[in-house]
């Protein structure tokens, strides 16, 4: 019981730490993350400026809470960062141009697969339906009547 | 050949070409783009290095340039080892091209100590400014030291360079922003 006790303790250490990483620090609101998470890291992979440690999205940070403060929308701050480093600064692709090809490959994909699947089964449904049912007389009936032509030989 | 046989060698030849277009995508921080390309180059102004007070004052304010001859802007830090190789190319292009050409670089999230370790080590005597946060990089859409920013006689920039820069390199963006 004991040693159960001890690995859900252990499990339980990241998730809690998890928990704290993800809490913004106390000088900025959760506003500030909220923003940064739209945005890239410009010298990391795969990370946002609201995950990453790194100097430069400390500032885009503090420069995001800056703006907060001087009154300016989310938008506003976004554009700011686009203006910069141009549309790669976003996190996500922009859901307009090329950037909408990104966000409707996937429902394309799926769109694709369903018509796929349709068509699949309905062929087999129509399959299933050419088949004709037979009773079991009938069966007794054709068996008799193999088993009669080839005892006489295959001759009808 | 089938209709079937066809549509699975078509699926095949899409995945291919999708798999070669994926490999084929550049993440090359030098051929990312610059959206101040073409666009009035930002200004500000920055406390200089302990090696430039002297000749430069407290601080340097590069709206004191921009307009008036083409700039180099270099963005630079001591714990960036990459930024070793081009420090003394930057230094001989300022040597040559000093009096058409104003050079400036950026010391960037930096410890000032290292910072001015750095300049005395390579014996740079174009002003270096001090930006321990980096401020002026993200206004200039640096994505990493080092880099490097042309910036025209009209206070435009005009090319950037990620990465260490070469004599060759720098001498072909230099000649760019002389024409």
């Amino acid at each position: 019981m004991k040693r159960w006790l001890l690995v859900l303790l252990l499990l339980a250490v990241p998730v809690a730490a998890q928990t704290v990483g993800n809490q913004p620090p106390p000088d900025y609101s959760p506003k500030v993350f909220e923003i940064a998470k739209k945005l890239r890291c410009p010298v990391c992979r795969g990370e946002s400026a609201a995950e990453s440690n790194a100097g430069v999205t400390q500032e885009m940070r503090r420069q995001i809470a800056e703006m907060l403060k001087e009154g300016k929308s989310e938008d506003e701050i976004i554009q700011y960062f686009v203006d910069r480093y141009t549309n790669w600064i976003l996190y996500e692709p922009p859901k307009k141009g090329l950037g909408l090809v990104v966000w409707l490959a996937p429902v394309l994909g799926l769109l694709i697969f369903g018509l796929g699947f349709y068509a699949y089964t309905r062929a087999a449904a129509q399959r299933e339906a050419a088949m004709v049912d037979v009773d079991d007389a009938e069966i007794a009936r054709v068996e008799a009547e193999l088993e009669e032509r080839s005892r006489s030989g295959g001759k009808s | 050949m089938n209709v079937r046989s066809l549509i699975g060698l078509l699926v095949v030849l899409a995945l291919g070409v999708l798999f070669w277009w994926g490999m084929q995508t550049k993440d090359q921080r030098s051929e990312l783009p610059t959206a101040l390309a073409g666009r009035q180059a930002p200004t500000f102004e920055m406390e200089l290095l302990d090696a430039y007070t002297g000749k430069w004052g407290q601080k340097l304010n590069l709206g004191d340039y921009l307009g008036k001859k083409p700039i180099v802007l270099n963005f630079w830090a001591s714990w960036c080892t990459v930024c070793y190789e081009e420090a003394s190319v930057v230094e001989a292009a300022w040597r040559r091209w000093g009096k058409q050409v104003m050079f400036v670089g950026v010391d960037t999230q930096d410890e000032r100590s290292k910072g001015n370790e750095f300049v005395a080590r390579f014996g740079l005597t174009f002003p270096n400014v001090y930006d321990p946060r980096g401020k002026i990089g993200i206004d200039y859409g640096m994505y990493g030291v080092p880099e490097t920013f042309v910036i025209s006689r009209a206070g435009k920039v005009v090319e950037r360079h990620a990465g260490a820069v070469d004599a060759p390199t720098l001498e072909k963006m230099i000649r760019e922003v002389l024409k």
